[in-house]
């Protein structure tokens, strides 16, 4: 236990630089916008005055590197700035929005990862058969495909001709009332309030999204799958096994527990890339999450949004990587002796 | 020549799939070039009396909501995609893989170098640490909507991955026999690298160069689908999408899911061409593909000619 402690707080103080980076760029990103970033935080409708007292406390007549310290400064403070179009700190709007975004990517990679390894781990065990090839082009044709298209044609058979699915309108039906936020994922959020109602509802518009996104995005969990699970049925402890006379399904267990942290390791990659790779998807879904709120940002320059929306998701990912580690750490035991 | 015709028609009939890849790619680039011989009509001209009309008759696609052909769009499109694409993918590799191949030839060496190295991958870190997609409409949006923002977001996101590629490339190759040689005969570190390092590590450079103009175009499409990258008239595949969508929900489903097909299967077609790079490059790969395609199609052929002249008679 000790040292896994002692494992996590050398792994933390690499973190320390990677945010700093991070924080670096996002600054940059700024002060790369043309125009004052006063009358951009303030937008169109700020008198001189406003603009002239933003200014003074943003210190932008201060040479750059203090500015530095001074947006360094805020964002300790958990001031992300704030949002034109809402007239709300951005730090508010983001705790508001990014669980509706986590709760559909964490389902979405749920539905990717029970896709995608139970077809590489079917195609492993004939490298040759019908399995691995429908796993193949499976994996090209995923890859091909813009979510956001797929998820238009998703809606356009199951809304529009089939009409088992409920209007792509945001996350639940607009007559039921939302559950009393806690978690702020409306399906758990419901459980624990018992309002089943709104349990249904919002599971039901959970179901194209995540059927979209998890769909086309078990790709590389597949690919990964296949070939790891592959190699580890060609190496000699499987070998062993099957001369040993061991069940085959047995030894295909053993060498999918052996293949698990490499495919933790893709998983973890996904679940980063997902939290901004789901933006368009939400669009199409008027999801309303955090990713849509960055977007709505960036094309009405309202710079503040995106710049914590890109703060919240790096940290988001960074944050996976080392949970990802610890999972190392109980998954292979030569990495804890 | 003829040998090696029969010999690309052989590997054609035992790995169909990179035919098939390499036909998507070459009819997509023709109908771009020939666009405006085969376009039956405008692809910016709206005939309004015509709007939302249905596939077939004389618009063979339909039209849109304000009364654009959209077959002749969706032809004229890939000039856009694929240019942004092929030159935002080109000037990602040229910009990460030569980082990468300095990065990667130096960082085994002493002193002040090996410490920019660090540094440049740490900073290769940072930038794969952001959201993609985010990040690629964060430059647009400081850098001002045009298309040469879109290719400049495109090389930018993809940089780090042929820095990454390039230098393990050639962190392998730098302690070759024949690297080492040629810097016993004199030559300059300039010279070795472009002479005997690189060409020596483009490969898989290659391979991944066509699954990005892929990745490229699905960027560019998303892009111009939430109003980021290409804006309207311009025949453009994920603006195109973004005009139907209101449609698609209402039951008028071409003016989406023309465009959308047609920017999946060009997509699968670059992701075949690069999986057959893939192959061809890899020696060992290309060795028992070669011999799969001098033993195998010719006893099938031979027995499908036999079959059938024994069917004739």
């Amino acid at each position: 236990m000790m040292r896994v402690l002692g494992y996590l707080a050398k792994r933390l103080v690499f973190v320390i630089p990677q945010l700093l980076g991070i924080v670096l760029v996002s600054f940059l990103l700024v002060k790369s916008i043309p125009g004052d970033p006063a009358v951009l935080m303030l937008g169109p409708t700020a008198t001189p005055d406003a603009v002239a007292s933003l200014r003074e406390s943003l210190g932008l007549e201060q040479p750059l590197y203090i500015q530095f310290f001074i947006y360094v400064k805020n964002i300790l403070h958990g001031d992300l700035g704030t949002s034109w179009q809402t007239t709300r700190p951005v730090l508010e709007d983001l705790v508001q929005r990014f669980p509706a975004t986590l709760e559909l990517v964490t389902l979405s990679l749920l539905l990717a990862v029970v896709v995608g390894v139970t077809l590489g781990v079917f195609a492993a065990k004939q490298p040759n058969g019908w399995v691995a090839r429908l796993a193949d082009l499976y994996g090209l044709s995923a890859g091909a495909l813009p979510d956001f298209w797929f998820a238009l044609v998703l809606i356009f058979v199951f809304y529009t001709l089939l009409g088992w699915a409920p209007a792509p309108l945001g996350r639940i039906d607009m007559i039921v009332i939302p559950p009393e936020p806690i978690t702020g994922a409306y399906t758990i959020d419901a459980l624990l309030a018992g309002d089943l109602d709104a349990f249904g509802s919002a599971l039901a518009h959970l179901v194209l999204p995540v059927l979209a996104l998890g769909l086309l995005n078990a790709g590389p969990i597949l690919k990964m799958t296949q070939a790891t699970v592959e190699k580890m049925l060609d190496s000699d402890f499987s070998r062993y096994e099957v001369l040993c006379g061991v069940p085959h399904n047995l030894v295909v267990r053993h060498a999918l527990r052996n293949a698990l942290p490499s495919i933790v390791t893709i998983i973890s990659v996904l679940y980063g890339y997902l939290i901004g790779g789901a933006v368009l998807v939400e669009i199409v879904f008027s999801w309303g999450g955090a990713g849509q709120y960055a977007v709505q940002g960036v094309l009405n320059s309202d710079i503040y949004p995106v710049l914590g929306f890109v703060l919240f998701s790096a940290i988001f990912s960074l944050m996976v990587y080392i949970v990802v580690d610890l999972i190392y750490v109980l998954l292979d035991p030569r990495i804890s002796n | 020549m003829l040998a090696i015709v029969s010999l690309c028609a052989r590997i054609a009939v035992i790995r169909p799939r990179f035919a098939v890849g390499y036909l998507i790619v070459a009819i997509v680039a023709i109908l771009a070039i020939l666009a405006p011989l085969i376009a039956p009509y405008s692809p910016t001209e709206a005939d309004s009396t015509n709007f939302l009309q249905s596939p077939g008759g004389s618009h063979l696609f339909g039209t849109d909501n304000v009364g654009m052909d959209i077959f002749s769009r969706a032809i004229y499109a890939p000039r856009i995609d694929l240019t942004i694409a092929i030159l935002g993918t080109v000037l990602s590799a040229l910009l990460g893989g030569s980082i990468g191949a300095l990065v990667g030839y130096y960082s085994s060496g002493r002193g002040i170098r090996v410490w920019v190295s660090f540094a440049v991958m740490r900073a290769a870190d940072v930038l794969q640490a952001f959201p993609v997609f985010v990040f690629a409409i964060a430059l647009v949006a400081s850098l001002g909507q045009s298309i040469q923002t879109v290719v400049l977001a495109i090389a930018f996101v993809n940089a780090p991955i042929y820095l990454r590629l390039m230098r393990s490339q050639v962190l392998s190759l730098r302690s070759m026999r024949y690297v080492e040689a040629s810097t016993v005969n004199g030559l300059s570190d300039f010279q070795t690298i472009t002479r005997h390092v690189i060409p020596n590590a483009m490969a898989p450079v290659l391979a991944q160069l066509s699954i990005n103009v892929g990745w490229g175009i699905l960027l560019t499409a998303a892009l111009s689908f939430i109003g980021a990258g290409v804006r309207a008239p311009t025949p453009e595949w994920g603006s195109m999408i973004a005009m139907g969508f209101q449609n698609v929900v209402t039951g008028q489903w071409w003016p989406s899911m023309f465009p959308g097909a047609m920017l999946a299967i060009t997509v699968f077609g670059f992701s075949l061409v690069g999986a057959s790079i893939e192959v061809l490059a890899d020696p060992a790969k290309r060795r028992q593909l070669l011999n799969d395609a001098r033993q195998r199609p010719a006893g099938r052929a031979a027995a499908a000619s036999k079959r059938q002249s024994l069917e004739q008679v």
